[in-house]
């Protein structure tokens, strides 16, 4: 089975669980940006929460069908078209051969996941298959999809699963402000005292330099206590650091795996499927929590899912 | 237990799922981990010698390094190939190494620009930090060589030739050889 790209977007790559366990290589996690809408989507095509699927960034995409097949949207996109006629997000929809698929541009937040029944093929590494773009590992070849490939995967069009439809009350709610919690990072002391409140107190904006490593975040500058330099240390997706000019940056998915600029935040897990939604623009609001509490606040929001998506973790 | 271990300059850090343990006895445990004696945890690795090809195509910032260090680009390279470097972590991408040596050596700054695209294989150095760039992509080192060995490997059960610890060395190669080695690890890969 197949999905012919006609108009790949931004960028559109193939995305399921993050690589894990070759940090210390300095292999990144890479995987889906937002991880809920991923795995909302994969639910309702009947796939395992971290399968691959197509992760479409703020631009509109289309694609054509080759085979019957089911499919799902999540994520921001404005609309989702099949022929030109529009379909419900978050619901599982039918496909035949031939079928234009129309991913509309996301008004709000920034990445869809469109979902298949059936395993799409990604070149597998690591124990995974998501895409690395910055060595040019896993996925379609390495790289964010063009215009003519074709996506393939082994079918199943009648997925097993009756669960077809999101429930409204775990629909992740997009819009362009964010109360995002954190800890705070093993550095944070590098900051006057000043700048750690007004860090925890004030709103950022997503900076215009948005992708899959990361963001920058604008509206304050922070001052630093010292300028001692710092030895590298070890940086994961959500670790918020701070350069000497004081304009702090939030790392993504694809962030490299050691950072040499202090570690002032880490953004809690539960909340970290968010960062994939953060656009140029996007207002951002960081509360500091304990670990304590964001590892409850973890499990609160397990407890939530595993009755619609079965035993799940999020990363 | 732990997702990931993950080794720094002068720290190391480790990942764990909170929906399986709590904060508070993934600390206890990474305690008594602390405690227990490193010789077991840290494997031997053979000193390795990459072949570096130091021709000009390949080491755009020779010539300006040779004359800060008051040398010229021959000794410069004989020079580079008696030093003894080690590992002293991997990072920034799959398989980058960064290396040291005890050397003391005159302080090689950054680019003021970092190129846009270095190639992967690329030998690095500022001062007595060198290191070698794994895949393709922008960079702020200055370049005196290149290696064509695959510094990452996704498909072998050590995917990283190198390793933290590890002693390194360098030899000269001339294009002829980096070719065929160039050559041979691509042959490899097809038959792979």
């Amino acid at each position: 089975m197949s999905l012919g790209v006609i108009k790949p977007g931004l960028q559109t790559t193939l995305q399921g669980s993050p690589f894990s366990g070759h940090r210390h290589l300095g292999m990144p996690a890479a995987g889906a940006a937002d991880c809920l809408s991923l795995a909302l989507a994969n639910h309702l095509v009947g796939e395992a929460a971290g399968a691959i699927a197509i992760e479409i960034t703020l631009d509109d995409a289309k694609f054509v069908a080759e085979k019957h097949s089911a499919m799902a949207l999540t994520g921001a996109a404005s609309f989702f078209r099949i022929n030109g006629e529009d379909q419900p997000l978050h619901k599982r929809t039918d496909i035949k051969p031939g079928d234009e698929i129309h991913i509309g541009p996301a008004d709000q937040g920034c990445r869809s996941y469109l979902a298949v029944a059936g395993k799409i093929d990604a070149q597998p590494l690591l124990g995974g298959q998501s895409t690395y773009l910055g060595a040019g590992l896993g996925g379609f070849h390495g790289r964010a999809v063009k215009a003519g490939d074709k996506i393939q995967w082994a079918g199943n069009s009648e997925p097993d699963s009756t669960d077809t439809k999101t429930p409204i009350e775990l629909r992740p709610n997009l819009s362009g402000k964010y109360i995002i919690r954190v800890t705070a990072g093993p550095e944070i002391s590098a900051l006057t005292l000043y700048s750690q409140s007004k860090l925890f107190e004030e709103k950022f904006q997503a900076g215009r330099r948005t992708n899959r490593m990361g963001l920058n975040l604008h509206g304050i500058v922070l001052e630093m206590e010292n300028d001692d330099e710092m030895q590298s240390a070890p940086v994961f997706p959500g670790t918020i650091q701070c350069p000497p000019d004081g304009e702090p940056f939030l790392l993504g998915p694809d962030a490299q795996t050691t950072g040499g600029y202090p570690r002032i935040a880490q953004v809690i897990r539960a909340d970290r499927h968010l960062i994939g939604q953060l656009r140029p623009g996007s207002e951002i609001q960081f509360v500091k929590i304990s670990s304590l509490r964001a590892a409850e606040i973890y499990r609160q929001k397990l407890s939530l899912l595993t009755p619609w998506l079965g035993a799940v973790s999020l990363w | 237990m732990w997702r990931e271990i993950v080794p720094g300059l002068e720290s190391v850090a480790v990942q764990f799922d909170p929906g399986q343990i709590t904060p508070d006895k993934a600390s206890v445990l990474l305690r008594e981990q602390l405690q227990q004696p490193l010789a077991a945890a840290v494997p031997q690795i053979e000193p390795i010698t990459v072949p570096v090809c130091y021709d000009k195509i390949f080491a755009p910032d020779q010539e300006w390094i040779a004359e800060k260090l008051g040398m010229s680009p021959a000794t410069l390279i004989a020079w580079h190939n008696n030093l003894s470097f080690t590992v002293t972590m991997l990072g920034f991408m799959p398989g980058f190494a960064y290396l040291r040596c005890q050397e003391e050596i005159a302080k090689i700054g950054r680019l003021p620009k970092p190129r846009q695209k270095l190639e992967a294989g690329s030998i690095g150095i500022i001062g007595n930090q060198s290191c070698i760039y794994s895949f393709s992509s922008p960079g702020g080192w200055p370049i005196i060589g290149r290696t064509p060995v695959s510094m990452f490997r996704p498909e072998n059960t050590r995917p990283a030739l190198l390793s933290a610890n590890q002693v390194v060395s360098f030899r000269s190669i001339d294009i002829a050889e980096f070719e065929k080695i160039a050559e041979e690890q691509y042959s490899r890969e097809l038959d792979e």
